[in-house]
């Protein structure tokens, strides 16, 4: 029999899957709300099902009618794409027990690595590094004093209850943590009710640098290098390039190996990203988290190493062993990932929602297009803005930023008013060009030229 | 097995997943009515892990009046609840901080009050003045237990005695009013909390609404004695989504822990 997949996302990663379906042989099933009808993931696969309203708590996020589709077209299995269901923990377990297959590592692995405290510890435990400070609450300042001592300034002293930056202390030098100290236990104590806080290493200027894995049920795993998101606008991502311009071949492959011992630690059976900062300073890096997903820059990595990564999610999630061994596993080149979102950059990113008047894609060698839109679509408001990723490969870094900009410069939209522009300044900077850039860049850039 | 892997929502029909439903703290997350618990789930919603110890679990109720079926009742109850009253008593921890926790159990005829009731939570609360702890009390209840007559109707004069020593040792009690808390419980320790807490949607009263329309024969407005409608009118505090209902707790618990309350006699308010 045929196995049939059934895809709980939409938009560009929803074509992505069914086209990687299409390619193994396996049906696709796409499920959309009342919005989407005429999006082109609905258009692309086999079969469709409407499971309700636009609104993404009634379609999208309302798991019930996703399953009594998957069950009512007879689907072997759900690909939860990112975002939405895909790390959620209680729906893996409920496609298990439905008897559907979950194309995504098992449940265990989402919860673990879900709770930032519980993922962190393990980590630890595993002898991943991680962000060095004090474990737990700090009782005194004295206590403070020989952890700051042990890991050496700047520091940061947080509050446990806090977020939002309230209750957060930045202490450069030894003679301003006292007076720091006092003030975030007042600080979180006012504005918490509670002032317990902890004390960690505060890394200034970090870059954002994440190691690929792919794992399968037989406890084989292996990883794809990194890639090197630091261009970030409020913790969004924006432009995302592998391999990154500033690890050398050794770091690199220690991070992978790290990587991979983090992704066994909770046995870790599909596609995930174990994220780091890196300090460009130090040059040490930290664990700050796992995606047990597949991510929207995935790309990159594929354009790199030529390796189909949904593919892979989609086999090992059916429960095959994995083909690819480490060593078969190797790196060619560059690439550069740019979200064309419908946002409009100089009225500090507002999103756009209208009909794409005109739409001319890119082509050309070395470039790639991942996009769920065609000419005349109309973007619905109800959901992110991201109209395509634009992928390009080159053989140095310099040529994929040359073929990046040609390709920009190819890329007609009408209609909504995109990124496209603001990618060509990224792109045209020098910390950029540099590879120097950290996750403070737009924020600089910003500084420097226009407001971001 | 099967069973609980789905459950329908009573107010909307959505039906949910009962892990999902488990995790939204047993309430529909479509409509947001909030579904009964039972007393232990309770406990280990509120209570640090294993911090609970419950006290008189041995006392069992009587048939003092012969009331025909009553003790059949309680057999049922008992065995469908595994509890041998209507209520869980003792003291336990939320966050580190020491409580004196009663929670009613509406499984077991309704979390009526009968004279076990009353004199569990009696107990209870004299043993939180006694060792100064604070009260929390999560109350449904369908009132007082009609199969014990007068002596039932006693419970709410004991227990607001109680409640009353309570206060003279300057503990607090925060009472959590769940779907529904009616009748005698309504008119005796429920709305003697220093902060009444009252889930969202929850139906509270004295008599039930059926009955008021039929005694004043009029139409009544919309909402009446649900918890928002209350709170409107003054006769609760805070009106709070079971999710936020422990952070609430935690909240005015340590207000209450920080400042400790001058030992003043009555008079020096006047």
């Amino acid at each position: 029999m045929r196995q049939k997949i059934l895809i709980a996302n939409r938009g560009e990663i929803a074509v992505r899957i069914i086209r990687a379906a299409r390619e193994l042989g396996l049906e696709s099933i796409a499920v959309f709300s009342e919005a989407d009808r005429d999006a082109l993931f609905v258009r692309y696969a086999d079969q469709s099902v409407c499971i309700g309203p636009a609104p993404l708590a009634e379609s999208y996020l309302f798991y019930q009618n996703i399953l009594a589709a998957a069950k009512s077209t007879g689907a072997n299995a759900i690909h939860p794409g990112y975002g939405f269901l895909s790390e959620n923990a209680l729906f893996a377990e409920a496609c298990r027990a439905l008897n559907i297959t979950f194309l995504g590592p098992h449940p265990l692995a989402i919860r673990k690595m879900g709770d930032k405290a519980t993922a962190k510890k393990l980590m630890r435990e595993a002898g991943v590094p991680t962000v060095p400070g004090s474990e737990g609450i700090l009782a005194a300042f004295t206590d403070a004093r020989s952890v700051a001592e042990e890991i050496g300034y700047p520091v940061i002293i947080k509050a446990s209850a806090g977020g939002g930056g309230r209750g957060m202390r930045i202490v450069q030098e030894k003679k301003e943590l006292e007076n720091a100290f006092n003030a975030a236990v007042n600080e979180a104590q006012k504005a918490f009710g509670d002032p317990s806080v902890y004390l960690e290493k505060f890394i200034e200027d970090p870059k954002h640098i994440e190691i690929q894995v792919l794992g399968d049920k037989a406890g084989h795993i292996v990883h794809l290098y990194e890639r090197d998101c630091s261009v970030q606008r409020r913790h969004q991502k924006l432009l995302e390039e592998a391999p990154s311009a500033v690890l050398d071949d050794e770091t690199r492959a220690t991070m992978g190996e790290i990587a991979v011992k983090a992704a066994k630690s909770v046995r870790y059976d599909s596609v995930g990203t174990i994220e780091f900062i890196y300090d460009l300073k130090s040059k040490q890096y930290y664990f700050i988290e796992m995606n047990t997903r597949i991510q929207v820059e995935h790309p990159v990595t594929e354009m790199i190493t030529q390796i189909d990564l949904i593919k892979h999610q989609i086999e090992v999630g059916f429960g095959a062993t994995l083909s690819l061994k480490q060593r078969d596993i190797s790196r060619n080149g560059c690439s550069i990932e740019c979200r064309i979102n419908a946002e409009d950059p100089m009225t500090d990113f507002l999103p756009q929602a209208g009909t794409l008047k005109q739409y001319i894609v890119p082509g050309g060698p070395g470039v790639r297009i991942d996009s769920g839109v065609y000419p005349g679509y109309a973007i619905p408001p109800y959901y992110d803005s991201m109209i395509a990723k634009l992928i390009v490969w080159g053989e140095t870094r310099k040529d994929a930023i040359t073929r990046m900009k040609r390709a920009l410069r190819e890329f007609v939209i009408e209609g909504v008013k995109t990124t496209i522009p603001f990618h060509m300044d990224i792109l045209q900077h020098k910390d950029f060009l540099s590879g120097q850039y950290t996750t403070n860049f737009i924020k600089k850039m910003g500084d420097t030229k226009g407001n971001y | 097995m099967f069973s609980r892997l789905f459950i329908k929502c009573t107010q909307c029909n959505t039906t949910h997943f009962y892990s999902f439903f488990k995790h939204a703290h047993f309430v529909c997350s479509r409509c947001g009515q909030h579904f009964r618990i039972d007393a232990v789930t309770w406990m280990k919603k509120l209570c640090d892990r294993n911090s609970f110890q419950s006290i008189n679990d041995e006392l069992c109720s009587l048939d003092p009046l012969q009331f025909p079926k009553y003790l059949r009742k309680i057999e049922e109850s008992m065995k469908a609840t595994n509890m041998n009253e209507a209520i869980l008593t003792g003291t336990g921890t939320i966050e580190g901080i020491p409580i004196a926790l009663g929670v009613m159990e509406p499984g077991f005829i309704m979390a009526s009050m009968g004279s076990v009731v009353g004199e569990k939570i009696t107990r209870l609360l004299e043993l939180a003045a006694a060792e100064k702890l604070p009260v929390v009390m999560v109350i449904s209840s369908g009132g007082a237990r009609m199969q014990e007559g007068i002596l039932s109707l006693m419970q709410m004069a004991k227990t607001s005695a109680a409640v009353r020593r309570l206060h003279q040792k300057r503990m607090p009690m925060f009472t959590v009013l769940c779907d529904p808390t009616t009748g005698g419980v309504t008119a005796s320790f429920a709305m003697l909390g220093d902060i009444i807490i009252a889930e969202t949607g929850a139906l509270i009263g004295f008599a039930g609404p059926r009955v008021i329309q039929q005694t004043i024969g009029q139409k009544l407005p919309d909402g009446f004695q649900r918890a928002e409608f209350l709170l409107e009118h003054g006769m609760v505090d805070i009106v709070v989504p079971r999710k936020h209902l422990r952070e609430l707790l935690v909240k005015l618990l340590k207000i209450h822990n920080k400042r400790p309350f001058p030992n003043r006699s009555r008079g020096e308010f006047r």
